[in-house]
């Protein structure tokens, strides 16, 4: 590749790096792992260069690392994984979750009722309240219509709601 | 409206997707309706419980120093491939390759005689420090604690690798790792300078004492140390007298 080309890329692609490493932290849950994924994706990401059109490269660049992690975790490096990834049944609200829930600070607190999230109402969590995404952009990088990203992000805001015990007096 | 309706929108609401005349009429219904306000202060706080407990993570410079170091290479789509393919079993090919490279440089050494050591072990830790930034390569033990690195290499390697604590000092450590350097396996003690890498070899030295040797190759400085029986080599893209100040630190810490 020109040189030119590599320094186009960098300036489109390497502003979003945070974006593209707090949405592998969340989906993976390993900061070690979430490196690697970064890295790997940017690689990826240059590869297809060529295709990108120039519209959104925060989304273009996200969609690669969202499917990367996800293809990894399906991949031979799930046994290193303490929580299995692919749950997307009920969150996992056993006592045990609460107590540890309960006794963390709060930020903790936050984390912990968004780990027990299963990834695909996680994804759209960090994408919108972190990354701040508009659902238009959310509904690109996970691939779905935008009707499923306003679902979905409804269903993960109340199940948080809940296990994070919102009280709707105190909101201001 | 009805309440199911506003309930359905809320989150449109929030997150300012609906269209001015769409707001209008959810903020006109939350004035009249006690229910549906409760609903959205519910959602508004959850919201910015988000908001205010996550971490929104910031890429770490090493993250940087890798995509940066990766992104330099001529011919990186090649390379891409080549981590690829090499991810599942790096141990056993590097293996296979040092044996293949013993037996090879055997078969040389009776026929033309031998390259000069310090050429031959320079273009391979070139490639060794390369390597180590491909994904899942640069640590084995990820640590920035020397009292978890240090032990670790314990009956790994035959020799016991200085790990001094340089945080201080603008050099923090991250880990360590196992390499194949001239058919050994030899301790690489890993730092970081800013976005650099900085990996420092260790095996036994087979000469005396002597000077420190540095040298340059395709944008990489090496600074060799021969020292009370142990020969150091230090590799990074980091300037060269960056680099000499970190060797001076490592050896004076000693």
């Amino acid at each position: 590749m020109a040189e030119q080309g590599t320094t186009r890329f960098e300036q489109v692609v390497l502003p979003h790096l945070d974006d593209a490493y707090t949405l592998a932290c969340y989906l993976l849950r390993d900061k070690h792992d979430a490196q690697d994924a970064v890295q790997e994706s940017v690689l990826r990401a240059l590869r297809y260069f060529d295709g990108f059109r120039g519209e959104d490269a925060r989304a273009w660049l996200l969609t690669i690392v969202r499917n990367y992690c996800y293809t990894w975790k399906k991949g031979s490096r799930v046994d290193r994984s303490t929580v299995a990834f692919a749950d997307t049944g009920e969150v996992e609200d056993s006592h045990a979750a609460d107590d540890l829930v309960m006794q963390a600070s709060e930020s903790e607190r936050v984390k912990a009722a968004v780990d027990a999230l299963p990834a695909e109402l996680r994804e759209v969590i960090v994408l919108r309240e972190l990354s701040e995404m508009s659902y238009r952009e959310i509904s690109e990088v996970v691939g779905v219509p935008i009707g499923t990203v306003m679902s979905r992000l409804s269903r993960a805001r109340n199940r948080l709601a809940a296990a994070l015990d919102v009280d709707s007096r105190k909101a201001g | 409206m009805t309440c199911a309706e506003c309930i359905d929108s809320l989150g449109p609401y929030l997150d300012g997707e609906l269209l001015r005349e769409e707001a209008a009429v959810i903020a006109e219904h939350l004035e009249t309706c006690a229910d549906c306000a409760a609903a959205h202060r519910r959602l508004v706080a959850t919201s910015s419980q988000l908001k205010n407990g996550l971490t929104r993570y910031q890429a770490p410079d090493v993250l940087k120093a890798r995509i940066r170091a990766a992104l330099a290479q001529p011919e990186v789509e090649s390379k891409v491939q080549y981590a690829q393919v090499t991810r599942f079993n790096w141990r056993r090919t590097i293996t296979a390759a040092a044996v293949v490279a013993v037996v090879s440089s055997a078969v040389t050494l009776s026929v033309v005689g031998r390259k000069p050591l310090g050429e031959t072990v320079q273009s391979e830790l070139l490639s060794s420090h390369i390597r180590s930034l491909m994904p899942d390569h640069l640590t084995d033990v990820a640590s920035n604690d020397q009292h978890n690195v240090k032990p670790w290499f314990n009956g790994r390697v035959d020799i016991s690798p200085t790990v001094p604590r340089l945080d201080s000092l603008g050099f923090p450590l991250i880990g360590g790792r196992i390499d194949y350097i001239d058919g050994r396996s030899v301790p690489v003690i890993v730092y970081t300078r800013r976005q650099h890498v900085i990996n420092v070899y260790s095996w036994p030295a087979t000469t005396k004492n002597a000077a420190p040797h540095t040298a340059s190759s395709h944008g990489y400085n090496f600074i060799q140390i021969l020292r009370d029986g142990e020969e150091l080599w230090i590799v990074s893209d980091l300037n060269r007298n960056e680099l000499e100040q970190f060797a001076r630190l490592f050896v004076g810490t000693r």
